[in-house]
This record gives C-alpha cells, structure tokens and sequence, in this order.
C-alpha cells in the first residue's frame, strides 16, 4: 500500500509519522550490510521471496510492527529491531495463502522471544491457516531456538511450550508447503517435514536435526553443513524433504505449482483447468513403448507423459525411492496423481524407500481427493538381506495397509508385471477396483522364475537334466499366464490398446466427479499402523 | 577433470557390457547391463564424459555399492 505522509500538522499526522517509521524499520530487515551479506551468498531475503512467489500488491502483512524497540532516557524510539520472521495474507494465482518465513538477516532467523510467535511451530501464521481454511506456504531459513534467549529469560523453556499441534493439525486441513531456502535446524526444520510438499536448493541450504558445532560438541565427528545436510543427504538419500531444485526460484516456483493442483482445504474440490490438450490424443508410440523381451526395462517417465496433458507433470521425489515414480498431473484439466513403478530401478521392485514414497503420495491424494492411477510394473517387494535390513516387508505391507484404507476414487493400469503383495499395494478395493491392462500385461502372486524352482524342487531334481527341465514347467506355466485368459474369467476388467490410454482415463477420472464431491472433508484414520 | 565412480544400487551379474575404456558416453548413456530380480538393469552415466576404467567383467556377481566402472568428465 502506498504509504502518504499527512502533512497538516494535526495530531493524526504525528501519528501517521511514527507508524510509517515504525514500518520502515520493518522493511529494512536486519540492515543494509546483513542483506548484502543474504545477496552475497546467492539468497534472497524473506521479503524478496514473498514479492516473488506472491501475486504483485497481494500481501496482506500482520504483526508488520513486532519487534524489539529501543528507546532514550525520555523514551523516545531510537530504533526496532524487527522480529526475524515476516508473515501474512496473500494470494498466489489469485488464490489466498498464509505465507511466512524466517529473516536471516535479523540473527540468523533465529526464534524471537515474544509474547505470541508470529511464524514457525504455533505461529500466528499457522492459524491464519488453520481459520481462513487456506494453504500455508513456510519459507524456512532459521535455526530455530538460541541458547541466548535463556540469557534474556533468566530461566530455560521446556520443549514443546510452542508445540507442533497446529502443525499436525493443518495436516489433515489445508496444503502445506515448505521451501527450504537456508540452514535450517531445530524447529524450522522440523516444521519443513510436516508438510504436503517440501523443496530445497541445492548447494545453497541445508537441513538438519542439529547443524556442524553441535555435532561436533556431541559426538566428535567434523563435518561441514552441506555434506551433513545438503540435498544429497536431505532429499536424493534421506527423502526427508522431497524435491531438490537449482534455485531460490525454481524452489518458489515449484511451490506455486505444487499448490496449483489442490484445493484451498480438504473440504473443497481441487480446480480444474481449461482442457489445452485434445482428450482423444492417441500415441502410436505406446504400442511400442515396452520392449519384446519382457526382462527389458523401459522408459515409464516417458510413457507417463505421452498419456497425461502435455507439460502437466510435477514429479514428487524424483530422486528419492526410485523404484517407484510419484507425480501429481493432469488428464483434460482434472489434477491426478499417478503412482508408476520405475523398471529401470530394481527391475521395479518395491523397496523400503519406494514404499514410505508411495504411502505419503497416496496419503497425499487421499486427503485433497486427487484421484488415483496406478501404473502397474512391479514384479514384487525388492528381495535380499539389504531389503530384509531396511524392512522392506514391514514398510511394503505398510503401503499395502495404506491402499486399503483409500477413499479417493483409483484405476489400476496394468502395463506389464504385477505380483504378489506389492501387486496389492497398487489397488483399492474400497473403489470400483476397476482395473485395465495393456496385452504386455502379466500378474499372478508371483514371477513364474522365481516360483518354479521351489514349488517344483524335488521335480526338478529327480530329472535327468533338471535345468532343462525347470525351463518346461516354465514354458507350461506361462502359457496359463497370458493377460487374456485372466480377461475370459473375468478376473480383470478390461483390456485396452495401449492407444486408448488417454482417451479412457480422461474419461474415467471426469466420471470420477461425482464421487469426489460426496468424499469431500478431512480423513478419519482408524487403528495402528503396521 | 574429475573422476566419478559409477556403482551398483543392486547385487546381481553383469549381463552385458556396452562400452569400452576410452568410450566417451553421453548423459544417461546405457554403460553396461547388469541382471537382477530376473531383470535387465541398465546402468547408466549421470553424466557426460569418457570411461576410464572398467572394474567389472561380464558374468562377473557385484554387489551393492560396488564400483562398477570410471568416468573422466
């Protein structure tokens, strides 16, 4: 809003005076040398990030004016220092948003002491959320808690006095999104994981439980923030936050994405866009999309964008669990999310890290009724003693427990393998459980290769030539195997062209509507995870 | 010049080796093949560059993590 210095004299104008001064110290931030010192390090400060990702003149600031003053002996302002996090209203895409963040520049973003916080775990922030039933949009770049405070107290707080109840509870509410956009430890970088969706840039932040010095003091290990904390530990290794990009830019803009395929809360519809893609678009190069050999891997992140509207895919952990590809997109306008295996990573097995992606996608899409499709390449859970280690079995009945408890209408698309318990995890039986297959389509509770040498053993052994053999019962085994005579039982609904892919699912997900709309509001989750 | 190790997510065999030291490969350049979960899994360069060595020989079982072959980028 543009600020206008009233110059009458009157006593409003002294007031107006001490409230645009008020304000300029708040948009100086922590001075001009630590913002120089934000730009020479390749950042932008909180308020910069917020002009950028925010729709121009829509911020809407609250609590402009909290800070720290400092006053003469006749208590006339000198100064505020401004508290180091900076929060309001605002609009992104023309819709309305909660968005806060961290200032670096006034001590290190670090947790300011005053009566109600304004950001961070039970910020203020958090509750325009919570009430305005709108997205929340964190920009971390904090380190939270200060042993300095204790100084200023002159007593100690116990943890959780700002707890993370809001933070849980906007959860199951309304989009949270967090960008990653400094050194993030202690409560900022636990408010980044509870989120929908978090990004990070590589090279530039970090995040971790606790940084360097403290490390250093508890165990002895010398380690710099970015080999602790970087995006190749945090997001490539960990997954703990879920996508890595280039820039403060690419980060924002990919927060604006992300929220451009849900709803403003879980009581609403995610928006639909105008179709700019023709719904009857039918690929010739799907027919040839997977190989002959059916050991061969292929190209799924492909074979996704020749089905979806063109440009539409925003990958989620796309370096994170490989095994299994997780992508919000969209068919005629309608947002989807699609669950691919990927058969280029353990031949698409499903592996620890595939299966905790693929719970909170699915989690994900349930909770803002984003309806399912699974692409289905999955010969099994990931097998031997490192998948044993990771508890591949425990998290992939996890996912199995999470698809059975799924509201939110879902299409299985069967491109090639489905097997066995992993095979479990790409239905819902709750819904229609309608499920299409291509021909290259082949299921069963497990891989004919892997099955043969043990249900046929002593066979095997007592012939004269016990490989040539096994090979036999394989060839026997596998004529049974064929998608159509599964189609004859009736076993699975529908088998497509694989040119039809588009055309169907379109169709599909515009009828999926109706349910969407009786599904509307928060999840209930019942009993104990596995 | 930097050297990258390349290295295997998966235990399996080499199945099949498609380069050659002195080979330069291009980004996301099919390497070599391994076997794994009765799979072809194709192993390929994160990036750019020539290779510079080959650790593995085809038939031969790796493990994870094993080092697979160098890139000189």
């Amino acid at each position: 809003m543009p600020d206008r210095k009233l110059d009458n004299g009157g006593p409003g104008a002294a007031r107006i005076d001490e409230l645009m001064r008020r304000r300029a110290f708040a948009t100086a931030l922590g001075g001009p040398e630590n913002v120089a010192r934000q730009h020479k390090g390749g950042r932008l400060t909180v308020r910069e990030r917020i002009a950028r990702i925010t729709d121009q003149g829509s911020l809407r600031e609250v609590g402009t004016l909290a800070g720290t003053g400092e006053y003469d002996e006749h208590n006339v302002l000198r100064k505020v220092t401004p508290a180091p996090y900076v929060a309001g209203l605002a609009r992104i895409d023309g819709r309305p948003v909660a968005i806060g963040g961290e200032d670096f520049t006034v001590r290190g973003g670090t947790s300011f002491g005053a009566l109600r916080r304004k950001g961070g775990q039970g910020g203020y922030v958090e509750d325009l959320a919570h009430h305005y039933k709108i997205p929340l949009v964190n920009l971390i770049d904090g380190a939270g808690g200060t042993v300095t405070s204790a100084k200023r107290r002159g007593y100690v707080v116990f943890p959780g006095v700002d707890g993370f109840e809001r933070s849980v509870e906007l959860l199951g509410e309304v989009p949270v999104v967090s960008a990653v956009l400094g050194t993030a430890a202690g409560g900022p970088a636990g408010r980044a994981i509870l989120s929908h969706f978090s990004v990070m840039v590589r090279g530039s932040s970090q995040i971790f439980a606790a940084g360097p010095p403290v490390v250093k003091r508890s165990l002895g290990q010398i380690i710099d923030k970015e080999d602790l904390g970087g995006a190749a530990v945090a997001v490539d290794e960990a997954g703990s936050i879920h996508n890595a990009v280039e820039t403060e830019d690419d980060a924002l803009d990919q927060v604006r994405r992300f929220l451009s395929f849900m709803p403003q809360n879980v009581w609403e519809l995610p928006p639909v866009l105008a179709v700019t893609d023709p719904v009857d678009r039918r690929e010739d190069a799907l027919l040839e999309i997977v190989p002959e050999s059916r050991t061969r891997a292929y190209d799924m992140q492909r074979l996704l964008e020749l089905v979806v509207d063109r440009e539409s895919i925003l990958e989620i952990q796309p370096t994170h669990g490989r095994a299994v590809i997780t992508a919000l997109a969209r068919l005629a306008g309608r947002p989807v999310g699609l669950v691919a295996n990927n058969p280029k990573i353990y031949g698409g097995a499903m592996d620890a890290d595939a299966a905790h992606k693929q719970i909170h996608f699915m989690e994900l899409c349930d909770t803002f009724h984003i309806p399912l499709i699974f692409f289905v390449d999955v010969p099994g859970f990931m097998v031997g003693l490192k998948a044993e280690r990771q508890a591949t079995l425990r998290e992939g009945m996890r996912a199995v427990y999470v698809a059975g408890q799924l509201r939110v209408p879902t299409l299985t698309l069967v491109i090639r393998k489905c097997y066995g318990m992993a095979g479990m995890a790409t239905c819902n039986k709750n819904d229609i459980d309608l499920k299409l297959a291509w021909p290259s389509g082949e299921w069963g509770s497990l891989p004919v290769e892997g099955g043969v040498a043990a249900a046929f053993r002593r066979e095997i052994a007592a012939a004269d030539d016990p490989k040539a053999r096994e090979k036999e019962i394989e060839a026997e085994l596998r004529a049974y195997a064929s998608p159509f005579r599964t189609a004859e039982a009736f076993a699975v609904e529908e088998i497509i062209d694989p040119r039809e892919t588009r055309p169907l699912l379109c169709e599909y997900i515009a009828l999926s509507e109706g349910r969407l709309k009786i599904g509307l509001g928060p999840r209930t989750k019942a009993g104990v995870s596995p | 010049m930097a050297t990258t190790e390349i290295t295997s997510d998966v235990i399996g065999t080499v199945w099949k080796i498609e380069k050659a030291v002195g080979d330069s490969v291009a980004e996301g350049e099919i390497i070599m093949i391994l076997e794994s979960m009765k799979m072809e899994i194709p192993v390929e360069a994160p990036a750019a560059g020539t290779i510079a060595a080959l650790k593995v020989a085809t038939e031969e079982s790796v493990q994870e993590d094993q080092v697979l072959c160098l890139i000189e980028s």
